[in-house]
């Protein structure tokens, strides 16, 4: 059963140009010629209970932003939405008891005092029962290795200890939707990987319902299966990520290893040339035929090692992202 | 634990991180008191100010000690803070929690203000000493009881005025240096400095029609004993509706803003 719905959500934004210069802010001083930006043009989905889904697109094409309006954070000018039966920008706080957002770019912590006064208020705030309260802080800082920075002053942790911090805080009151909007942003590569664990722990064992913004691939690929893809505001693909590939082509990357020096006149014949140098060679090659091509190579090159790979996600986005831009 | 209970702990908290900001605040007034005093002192001595300003020597430094104390008391810094949550998308976190940010911005300020309140509460009693020992300033139980109320009062009303004020934050981005200014101008309209009936009948009138003086001129005139118990009553009540109305003005433009809101930022 679908837990999120949407439907033709749209989101304008009202702005101004400012020319470069002091010119430009004199003449915008007595005429501000006002614009009207679509950040969300008209994006349909649903997600199914427990599941975790990708939100995936190019800076500024909206993920943000509906992530925003599903939370309550933001009125859509049109569109439906209905996340757990409730519409999220009527803010009713039966639906605030359900859902947790954590932004990778934004403090939602109390700056000036340690993490654990914050999730102490949202004991309060959610009214959790002292037990269950003390279970979930204990096993959670136990899963996230926060344990002992639970009584420094939040404005005194990296980067990457606020933000495991700030996953804590919101899973306080064990939500069963959770907005995620680049979690990992700035993180180092220890610190991602404990984070994306961490998500598919929690995921498996609490059944939450999770969107997942990230630009990191290997969050995506770790963590879902469905992706939902947007561009400039419009849904331009909402479906399995290891399909993603089949609708780009279908190609395998094969990376060679020879025994002597080869050229890129030799690899030529057999596809499309990715890179070739010295004793190395990466071809890219359809699926189609590909144990024929494969029987040709390794007869007619000096083959030492070879791996079969799919084409990488991120490729595979990137050339939708530029697909839809020039369209 | 009821939340804003909770908050109002954070509040207390937080204000006793930074210890010295609390005392550093309190000694910047102590600067004008000084300055004042000079003033008055300059000012007693070569002309007849006592027939122009309707107060004695001893009555207006009674004054200006009082002013500065209950100014110090009602005094707000959260229009600052909350420009930046509305600017910087800070709101968000208050928009997706079941509480209502007015409710937590105002036990956050009276949290905060605990422990500058005790402080305050040793500086009075000593200038109220003082002002009975040096200038002959006469107490009864009923007036600082009164006092103490309307101070309670008065703190609720500064709360709400600058909660409205700083509310218009979600049409005009960056209105910092305007909050700097209206908090000048409303600590002198609110007779912080001097009191406001030395400029005239109009004056006085003005005084008990706006807002602005039950927040600072009032409850210290309750302590001087310059109002009638008659004028204290309908004092309390001007208060009591002032709160009420600025309370509804700052709802009223909570809704209308959270339209305009567009949580800037990742």
């Amino acid at each position: 059963m679908a837990v999120i719905n949407v439907e033709h959500l749209k989101k304008e934004f009202s702005y101004y140009r400012k020319e470069t210069g002091l010119s430009g802010s004199l003449h915008n001083l007595f005429h501000r010629e006002i614009l009207t930006k679509e950040a969300v043009r008209d994006i349909t989905f649903s997600v199914e209970k427990g599941e975790i889904i990708a939100l995936l697109g190019p800076n500024g094409a909206g993920k943000t932003t509906t992530l925003k309006m599903l939370s309550g954070i933001l009125y859509p000018t049109s569109g439906r939405a209905l996340v757990d039966g409730f519409i999220p920008w009527e803010r009713r706080n039966e639906f605030k008891r359900r859902f947790s957002i954590v932004m990778g770019q934004k403090n939602q912590l109390w700056w000036d005092l340690p993490a654990s006064d914050s999730f102490y208020l949202n004991k309060c705030i959610f009214e959790i029962d002292d037990q269950q309260y003390i279970r979930t802080v204990e096993e959670l800082s136990e899963l996230l290795a926060v344990r002992e920075l639970m009584s420094v002053q939040v404005r005194r942790l990296s980067l990457g200890e606020r933000m495991k911090m700030e996953i804590l805080a919101a899973l306080i009151h064990r939500p069963e939707i959770l907005f995620l909007d680049e979690p990992t942003i700035g993180l180092d590569i220890v610190s991602q990987q404990k984070i994306r664990s961490f998500l598919k722990y929690y995921n498996e064992q609490e059944k939450t319902t999770i969107i997942l913004t990230s630009h990191y691939m290997r969050d995506i690929e770790e963590l879902c299966e469905r992706g939902v893809i947007i561009s400039q505001g419009q849904v331009v693909y909402d479906g399995m990520l290891s399909g993603i590939n089949h609708l780009m082509g279908d190609k395998k990357v094969i990376t060679l290893k020879f025994s002597e020096d080869i050229s890129p006149k030799q690899l030529a014949p057999f596809g499309r040339i990715r890179e070739c140098r010295c004793r190395e060679g990466v071809l890219e090659l359809p699926r189609e035929g590909l144990r024929k091509t494969m029987a040709d190579i390794l007869s007619g090159l000096p083959v030492e090692d070879f791996t079969v790979t799919e084409v990488p996600l991120e490729e595979s986005i990137a050339l939708i992202f530029r697909k839809e831009a020039v369209s | 634990m009821n939340p804003y209970r909770c908050i109002f702990q954070m509040g207390i908290e937080k204000s006793l991180e930074y210890r010295v900001n609390v005392l550093l605040t309190m000694a910047g007034s102590v600067f004008p008191v000084v300055l004042q005093t000079f003033m008055w002192t300059y000012l007693y001595g070569h002309a007849d100010a006592a027939a122009s300003t309707g107060y004695s020597y001893s009555q207006i430094m009674i004054y200006t000690l009082l002013a500065t104390l209950v100014s110090q008391l009602v005094s707000t810094g959260f229009a600052w803070q909350i420009n930046d949550d509305i600017r910087q998308g800070g709101l968000n976190k208050y928009l997706v929690r079941p509480v209502h940010y007015g409710g937590c911005q105002f036990c956050s300020f009276l949290g905060e203000k605990i422990p500058q309140f005790l402080l305050l509460l040793v500086a009075a009693v000593a200038v109220i000493v003082f002002s009975m020992a040096v200038f002959g300033l006469t107490l009864s139980a009923a007036r600082v009881f009164l006092f103490v109320i309307s101070l309670l009062f008065a703190l609720a009303l500064n709360f709400f005025l600058f909660y409205s004020i700083a509310l218009i934050s979600f049409w005009l981005t960056d209105v910092n240096q305007f909050f700097g200014t209206v908090g000048i101008v409303l600590v002198v309209i609110s007779g912080g400095i001097l009191p406001l009936d030395i400029f005239g009948e109009k004056a006085v009138f003005l005084t008990r029609l706006l807002p602005f003086g039950y927040t600072t001129q009032f409850p210290v005139n309750i302590i001087n004993g310059r109002y009638s118990m008659c004028m204290v009553g309908t004092g309390l009540l001007c208060q009591i509706f002032w709160i009420v109305s600025f309370a509804f003005l700052g709802e009223l433009l909570w809704k209308k803003g959270l339209r305009h809101y567009i949580a800037v930022g990742g």
